[in-house]
């Protein structure tokens, strides 16, 4: 959420794909994760806490490798930014051989349009988007095609163990509006630095840096060309194996702060609190997570007046029958949707 | 209903009607096609015995088959029935309701807005007199009376009330049924008068016909049906003098499979509709699904979760118009 923070509240790209970003935190939150590097972040803190607690003391010239900026945020991401629809969605995924896969999306939805009195106006639209990805543990390809002509296109490579290339692209028919963004990542002993550049003549790069076995700080800076803006920002981050914490601020204006108590190994909570002065928003929110064997049910309220919740049931191997709901009681405004999944 | 066709064997006991009336409140299954497996095997014996033919189906009831199968209460958002018996005979139900409704817009986007709303229903059901009412938060009222005065003659009464003038109804029936012929008269607000005579005239087909008259419209109409049903099968036909030609035919195809399709033709609105649907009622669930020739796909399934509690998905798109309505919902208590 690092980088985000500070390029979102700069300027303002279309949406992104819908069925993109989903698909993407799935992979993320199911083996392999193709953007996190195996072996390090809270597995590798965990093992070294544990081997650690005995000796009481720390060794400051052993410490683990911190999580990547982008996913500091990472457990309260998962337990909030509930990918909620409305209408129909399915997803089939048909994978190919063990390393490609192909996947077919088709998602029928009530739209809201922008209007001019408080009221809220929908219009149903529909989507289908095909996509491929190919999963190697050295080369990750996914690519995603809408039939509005919309591309997103994600590739993650690794020319060797320390250093990863990402480049992101987003290309749409209506000039102007695609984006593309190349990431360069280098993994040190125990921190972790990158490198990023963007249409627009965006610059950014950031720096994270274990302090403690428990506590890591980062600071990030970037550049925006096109709009001639500037930020810095700095973010910590302090987990056990019970919970996480961070904090992150920019100059922006943006800070935000989250948290999440692991309270068992199916359940766990997360809240979270973002101040954005510059529009004058304050936001936070308080939610749950079960990780039951057969479904996965998120729930979550936010000081807007939002109750949300979304319910993954998993009927079949492979299976899997979503469920969701949004009530906006200060807009009245209710979003429920149901889906099927097909496929890993 | 064929089996009381033959005079070989001793007419069996008449079948239960008053229980056939009831479902037209929609109360369960049992009102699909009374079959009676035994009249097949009486096929030695052709001589229709016309002095004992079976009450026929109520008039406004003979493409009921049709309809259940075909027009299933779909819906769009979240529904949420809670059912709560007090007693053997009074159950309080809360329904809650949120999701999109349309609204007219002048160009050809259909444009929807969220609404939500909250019915409170009680229901008193007794075999001679059945009262129903529903209050909904924004201030209407439906109310349904249901009286058996004696074996042959029932009172029914609908009101509909609301808090916008003009927009009340109400209407009152009385039905009288005779050994086979059913008659029916209506008076409702607005001056609304209407008759209608159901006969039946062999033991397969009936016929039967209806007339009323608006008062305040000065309008008046008459119509003609007929229904022919055996054990597998139902055929109805309809035609009023308002323009409107209905048919529809329902196959019994299996226990669990039934077949429906639907013809109207509306001569005032040039309107022709066509469509074609299949029934399945299995142990956990019921799934209805349609087509028609407007270019709608339908589908409605209800699945048994538990002793009581029913899952609902209600899908429709409108191809033609791109209109889609997806929804869910739950349904707790009988």
């Amino acid at each position: 959420m690092g980088a985000v923070v500070s390029h979102a509240s700069a300027a303002a790209p279309p949406p992104p794909p819908p069925g993109y970003a989903p698909t993407f935190a799935d992979a993320a939150s199911s083996a392999p994760p193709p953007l996190t590097p195996p072996g390090t972040g809270k597995d590798a803190a965990a093992v070294a806490e544990e081997e650690e607690e005995e000796g009481e003391k720390v060794d400051y010239m052993n410490l683990p490798c911190p999580v990547p900026y982008e996913d500091l945020q990472r457990e309260a991401m998962m337990a909030l930014r509930i990918d909620t629809f409305e209408g129909f969605r399915f997803d089939f995924i048909k994978g190919i051989t063990p390393f490609f896969s192909l996947c077919h999306s088709v998602s029928m939805v009530s739209m809201e349009l922008p209007s001019q009195g408080a009221d809220v106006i929908k219009v149903p639209t529909s989507n289908y988007e095909f996509g491929a990805n190919y999963l190697h543990p050295k080369m990750v390809l996914m690519g995603r095609v809408s039939h509005d002509g919309r591309l997103s296109a994600r590739t993650k490579w690794d020319p060797s163990e320390n250093l990863c290339v990402k480049i992101n692209a987003q290309l749409t028919s209506e000039p102007h509006y695609s984006q593309g963004m190349l990431h360069c990542d280098y993994k040190g002993k125990d921190f972790r630095t990158q490198l990023q550049l963007g249409n627009g003549a965006y610059y950014g790069g950031n720096y994270i840096q274990s302090v403690t076995k428990n506590l890591s700080l980062g600071t990030e800076f970037f550049w925006i060309g096109q709009h001639r803006k500037s930020g810095v920002g700095f973010a910590a981050r302090y987990d056990t194996k019970k919970m996480v914490a961070t904090g992150q601020i920019a100059t922006t204006g943006v800070v935000s702060l989250s948290y999440v108590q692991k309270v068992s190994e199916k359940v766990s909570l997360a809240s979270d609190f973002m101040y954005n002065p510059m529009a004058k928003d304050v936001t936070a929110s308080f939610g749950y997570d079960y990780m039951l064997r057969q479904c996965r049910l998120r729930g979550k309220i936010d000081t807007n007046g939002v109750v949300s919740a979304l319910l993954e049931e998993h009927m079949a191997p492979g299976v899997n029958f979503n469920l969701s709901a949004e009530v906006d009681h200060w807009k009245k405004d209710y979003k429920f949707g149901f889906g099927m999944s097909i496929g890993e | 209903m064929g089996s009381a066709a033959s005079a070989a064997a001793p007419p069996p006991p008449p079948p239960a009607q008053p229980q056939m009336a009831a479902p037209s409140y929609g109360l369960g299954l049992a009102g699909i096609l009374p079959s009676k497996p035994e009249g097949d095997d009486k096929k030695e014996v052709e001589k229709v015995d016309y002095l004992n033919l079976p009450c026929p189906v109520p008039f406004e009831e003979i493409q009921r088959e049709a309809l259940m199968s075909l027009k299933p209460e779909l819906f769009e958002g979240l529904r949420f029935d809670f059912t709560k018996g007090l007693n053997q005979k009074f159950s309080l139900s809360h329904s809650v309701f949120m999701g999109s409704l349309e609204v007219p817009s002048q160009s050809s986007e259909t444009i929807k807005v969220p609404t939500a709303h909250y019915e409170f229903g009680a229901n008193f059901l007794d075999p001679k007199l059945i009262l129903v009412g529903r209050v909904m938060t924004d201030g209407r009222l439906n109310a349904r009376v249901k009286c058996d005065l004696t074996d042959d003659l029932t009172l029914k009464i609908n009101a509909q009330l609301t808090h916008e003038p003009h927009y009340s109804q109400g209407m009152f029936n009385f039905d009288y049924k005779g050994t086979d012929y059913r008659a029916q008269f209506q008076i409702g607000n607005n001056a609304f008068y209407g008759a209608n005579y159901m006969q039946s005239v062999t033991p397969n087909l009936s016929m039967g016909t209806e007339i009323f008259w608006l008062g305040h419209q000065r309008k008046s109409g008459i119509g003609f049906a007929s229904r022919y049903n055996t054990d597998k099968m139902v055929g109805t036909l309809q035609v009023a003098s308002t323009g409107i030609v209905a048919l529809s035919y329902v196959q019994k195809v299996s226990e669990k499979v039934s077949l429906a399709s639907d013809f109207m033709y509306n001569h005032m609105s040039k309107d022709v509709t066509s469509s074609f649907g299949y029934d399945y009622m299995l142990r956990q669930c019921r799934l209805r699904g349609k087509i028609d020739s407007n270019g709608v796909v339908a589908a409605y399934l209800e699945e048994r979760l538990n002793m009581g509690v029913n899952f609902l998905l209600s899908a429709e798109l409108d191809h033609s118009k791109k209109n889609y309505k997806f929804g869910f919902g739950m349904t707790i208590g009988e």
